[in-house]
């Protein structure tokens, strides 16, 4: 690259990452300030109080149910979006007609915003015209319809499921392009070497698809960690916080609770617990690689 | 690429960075050539079934009234809680917006972001309008106007008269005792007694709110709900344990927690289930239906259950407020006065189910049911707003959190009351 290009890229890039700093990097490093403050959002007055606010957070119960959520939807998250992104790709990959129609009809939760996923399966999941509970009915199973985001055992499990829905679509549109770079020749090697199914899988083309699965897993996580618009337009966190993220505890501590400060500690630890698990996830798979 | 052909390329380059550039600050920039008088941007929660056909009316009024051009925008009703606090912290507040009378005014108050309206209330005479009661609870604050009343409402048991007359029930209850027994013949027939929507949370403040009333009494429940009383005082175990003999004896709809008001209400329009507690704008929404009043709906007072204590009446009070630093100030109060004006008040009361808080607003043709309803207000021996409205937010938070806890497992009263107890003070 020569100085005077260098000097253009230099240029060009500093529109974006001035926008970057200005809406992403500096409210998150005031987030971590306020985090130390009593802020009240609407005089703007932040009284330090040093690590009053944390001590409050490591002794309080909402935090550690909205954390262990937090958990729960990540593991889960992960686990159904590689493995269902996985085979449902699989599956289209092998398909010999109406291919392009099939896939567009799997990719189509991806065009939906998590809102609108979220008043689809809200009306999925009412108890009386809901279609999961009519199903349930027609095949006999009346005793297991239940208002299933007002069910204390299954409303955080029930948006999870409906965060799925769209999460594994786009697992699957990372899968089915990875699958396209498993190289042919060593598929039919395999293939004339007699290897089955089994053998393929494991020693082709799970290995192939590496990368796609490094990809599906930083998704997953990023996505499940932030989760809020889904969980707050289909349950607002309850029943009685049931089904609350630590993103929707932010959010009701700062907007209903009026505690615009400590809100922002929990910012802080979420970020983290981002932090974390995406590090490690990152180191995890570098090693894999090597 | 030859040297002629890159400056020209880096030339045009350059110019859409400049044209950009341009564009964002315009858009920045107030683009408005009126005059900052003739313009007011008024917002307001009252969407969808909550109002929207009435300020399809209201605006064009206020409009020609004053000519002043408005801009309304209106957002979701639960939205709009959050949206506000917003736009009031980034300095992007309304000219006037529509608020809930009560402890939200006074938490808006307390911080600063509101400006008295005295003198538009001298200059509108609305101490001859407005009833000294509604005036004193709902617009006065630390001693000055803070709020124009606009409309309130009032929370009774809405029920179905056909589904009354079907069960043989001649006779409204009175107390207690009186409403289980009807509730039991009800059952019996297979209707659903209670009806209620607890889905949003709110719709089970009320009848915390009457439990409380009926037995404790309003100045017990005020201690409550300034944070003088606790959550797990005996008062509010009794009350959450009628409220429990209700639930245990199968007299509420299955899930509560799992269907809106609306829901409730069509259930009782539907003839499924005989009655719902909830405020008079379910009158708004029946009406919207095609139902009739006094023929498809009536509605009966919460009865006494405790005959040592004042009956009160529950409701919410709609107002309007002026941020501090709105824009248009003068212009704001001109449109204040026109939404204080009979005329404006009668066109939300007829059509959303409310009364009017100015007095003079001819009601002469709002429904039976309504004129009753307001009757009711005026021989109340005390009005209080309900729940969500009568205790600072972030306890309210707390409260309606218990409520639909409760409602899913009411045989854990001690320690769910213990656990607000504890949410609640730490909230105060």
């Amino acid at each position: 690259m020569t100085v005077k290009s260098g000097r253009w890229a230099a240029l060009f890039l500093a529109v974006p990452l001035g926008l970057y700093f200005t809406f992403v990097v500096g409210p998150s490093l005031y987030s971590f300030y306020y985090g130390f403050t009593d802020w009240n959002f609407l005089t703007g007055e932040a009284n330090f109080t040093g690590l009053d606010n944390f001590r409050r957070l490591f002794a309080d119960a909402d935090f550690w149910s909205a954390f262990q959520n937090t958990i729960i939807w990540t593991a889960l998250g992960l686990v159904i979006s590689v493995f269902g992104g996985f085979w449902l790709a699989m599956a289209l990959s092998r398909l010999l007609i109406l291919e392009r129609f099939v896939k567009s009809l799997f990719f189509l939760p991806m065009a939906l915003s998590l809102v609108v996923v979220g008043f689809i399966w809200t009306w999925i999941y009412r108890l009386d015209f809901g279609f999961a509970n009519i199903v349930l009915r027609m095949l006999g199973y009346e005793d297991l319809a239940t208002a299933w985001l007002a069910d204390r055992n299954w409303a955080l499990f029930a948006v999870i499921f409906a965060w799925s829905w769209q999460q594994v679509a786009l697992s699957m549109i990372v899968f089915l392009a990875g699958l396209t770079s498993v190289p042919k020749e060593l598929m039919e090697a395999a293939t004339i070497d007699g290897a089955r199914f089994r053998h393929q899988l494991n020693q082709v083309i799970i290995p192939s698809l590496r990368p796609a699965t490094g990809v599906v897993i930083s998704l997953a996580l990023i996505n499940s960690l932030k989760s809020f618009d889904i969980v707050w337009v289909m349950t607002g966190g309850g029943p009685f916080q049931q089904s609350e993220t630590l993103a929707v505890l932010i959010y009701r501590q700062a907007f209903r609770s009026y505690e615009f400060g400590y809100s922002s500690t929990i910012a802080v630890a979420l970020f983290v617990i981002t932090l974390v698990i995406i590090g490690g996830s990152i180191l995890a798979n570098r090693r894999g690689a090597e | 690429m030859s040297m002629v052909a890159k400056k020209r390329a880096r030339t045009l380059i350059l110019a859409g960075v400049g044209l950009s550039a341009v564009m964002i600050l315009g858009a920045c920039a107030s683009g408005s050539t009126e005059t900052a008088s003739s313009h007011v941007v008024a917002e307001h929660y009252f969407s969808g079934d909550l109002g929207a056909q009435a300020f399809a009316e209201i605006w064009p009024l206020c409009e020609q009234q004053t000519g002043i051009t408005m801009d309304n925008p209106t957002i979701d009703h639960e939205a709009f809680k959050d949206a506000i606090l917003v736009q009031l912290a980034g300095g992007n507040a309304p000219d006037l917006f529509s608020y809930w009378a009560g402890a939200r005014t006074q938490s808006l108050i307390d911080n600063g972001q509101l400006d008295p309206i005295d003198d538009m209330w001298s200059a509108a005479g609305l101490d001859a309008a407005i009833p000294a009661s509604i005036a004193d609870s709902a617009a006065t604050y630390g001693g000055s106007k803070y709020l124009l009343p606009f409309v309130y409402h009032y929370a009774g048991m809405f029920f179905n008269p056909a589904v009354l007359e079907e069960a043989g029930i001649t006779e409204i209850p009175t107390d207690w005792d009186g409403l289980m027994s009807m509730a039991e013949t009800l059952k019996a027939q297979g209707i659903t007694p209670f009806a209620l929507g607890s889905t949003d949370r709110w719709p089970a403040q009320f009848w915390f709110d009457y439990l409380i009333l009926r037995t404790a009494g309003p100045e017990y429940r005020a201690a409550l709900m300034s944070g003088e009383a606790s959550y797990d005082d005996p008062e509010v175990v009794a009350a959450l344990e009628l409220w429990k003999e209700a639930i245990d004896a199968g007299y509420f709809n299955t899930s509560p927690n799992g269907s809106g008001w609306t829901d409730a209400a069509d259930q009782v329009a539907r003839g499924e289930a005989a009655m719902t507690l909830m405020g008079t704008w379910i009158t708004g929404y029946w009406d919207g239906n095609g139902l009739v009043a006094g023929t498809d709906y009536d509605f009966f007072p919460f009865p006494q259950i405790n005959s040592d204590v004042a009956l009160a009446s529950v409701g919410p009070v709609d107002g309007w407020v002026m941020p501090s630093g709105a824009k248009n100030q003068a212009g704001a109060k001109q449109v204040l006065e026109c939404l204080a004006s009979p005329e404006a008040q009668k066109v939300m009361a007829l059509l959303q189910g409310a009364i009017a808080a100015n007095s003079n607003t001819d009601l002469s043709s709002q429904n039976a049911v309504m004129q009753k309803a307001a009757k009711q207000v005026a021989d109340s021996e005390a009005f209080v707003f309900n729940y969500d409205l009568a205790t600072p937010p972030a306890v309210a938070e707390v409260g309606l959190n218990m409520f639909v806890e409760f409602i899913d497992n009411p045989s854990d009263i001690a320690g769910i009351l213990s656990s607000t107890a504890t949410k609640a003070a730490a909230a105060f």
